[in-house]
């Protein structure tokens, strides 16, 4: 398996790298800074792309219920296991609808709550951020925005959930 | 959010709704028997597992700290002062609550003297860390730090 071309020499290496961090800042430092990082729907993900959830379609009800999926996932300097959740019901036409939990105030993961004080909503416990069951945010609360979604597909009767998109429920 | 370029861009912008700094302890030693050096080296792993999930979970309100590291076997009076002045630079910055997370028992005994809130955690004794018994056992017990972690914020 030896590989001439492949083998770099350490100060390549090195000189590859500081080049790669130098244009890396710069970028960052040029790139208007109007989004948060947050933001999923700017994370790079192939179009088209499916995960399998194993969740079997016939099993999701009109509540909202946690699925949790993962895959791999390589960048520049790791392969890593990637866990995502949604939170998936079908809608009063039938259809699936599969929301982020991804807070849209800052980040925190939100939680779809069966009773108590805040029932049939979703509850951000960071800053008490509320969505309604399409993802809508609750005005008064900290969010501006809806709940993201996921693309959804389902093949063999299972769940198959992509990219993460803007909401489109909430009308 | 952790200590990065891109969720620092992000808490400069809000750093109102940002109150909770959580420090990971993270001791080593090599004095020990093996079996001890390869549980320690675990626990590490595990501790990167717990702020892991913890601040994916709390992203908008907690800064994950880098960890804190110290010999197990030196002196933990000495580490005392400088811990007590990361709380202070903490709240002198806008920060409410310093959260000191550890599988040590032996800051159990000195809790008192730390100007932050300890938390400490059984690791127990789980060497596969990938098994499906011990993910849930984590689960249950990263969930119950998490939920120890809003009683704070309701003080
Ligand atoms: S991150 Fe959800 S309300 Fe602030």
């Amino acid at each position: 398996m030896s590989n001439k071309k492949q083998q770099v020499s350490r100060r390549q290496f090195l000189n590859y790298t500081l080049t790669g961090v130098g244009g890396f800042m710069a970028a960052g430092m040029l790139a208007p800074m109007v989004r948060f990082a947050v933001d999923p729907v700017l994370k790079p993900q192939k179009a088209g792309d499916f995960i399998a959830t194993g969740t079997e379609v016939s099993s999701i009800t009109n509540t909202p219920t946690r699925v949790d999926f993962s895959y791999e996932q390589v960048d520049a300097w790791y392969k890593s296991t990637v866990s995502k959740t949604a939170w998936v019901y079908k809608d009063e036409k039938g259809d699936i609808v599969a929301l982020s939990p991804i807070c849209k105030h800052l980040g925190c993961i939100v939680e779809w709550k069966k009773e108590g004080e805040h029932a049939n909503q979703y509850y951000c416990p960071c800053h008490g951020g509320l969505y309604s069951k399409n993802g809508d945010n609750v005005p008064g609360t900290p969010p501006l925005a809806p709940l993201d979604q996921y693309k959804t597909n389902v093949k063999d009767g299972v769940l198959y959930l992509g990219e993460i998109v803007p909401n489109q429920e909430v009308k | 959010m952790k200590w990065s370029y891109n969720d620092m861009e992000m808490y400069v912008q809000a750093k109102e709704y940002v109150d909770t700094f959580l420090v990971p302890f993270v001791p080593f030693s090599f004095s020990r028997n093996d079996e001890d050096t390869k549980r320690l080296a675990l626990h590490a792993e595990l501790m990167d597992i717990f702020v892991n999930e913890i601040e994916k979970q709390y992203k908008g309100r907690i800064v994950l700290a880098p960890s804190y590291s110290y010999l197990l076997d030196g002196d933990y009076n000495e580490e005392i002062p400088k811990l007590n002045g990361y709380v202070e630079h903490a709240k002198d910055n806008g920060f409410k609550h310093i959260l000191f997370l550890t599988f040590d028992k032996k800051w159990k005994k000195r809790d008192s003297k730390l100007h932050g809130n300890l938390i400490w955690v059984s690791a127990g004794q789980t060497h596969d860390l990938q098994s499906e018994e011990a993910q849930n056992m984590i689960r249950t017990q990263i969930d119950q730090v998490m939920e120890l972690i809003t009683t704070y914020w309701q003080e």
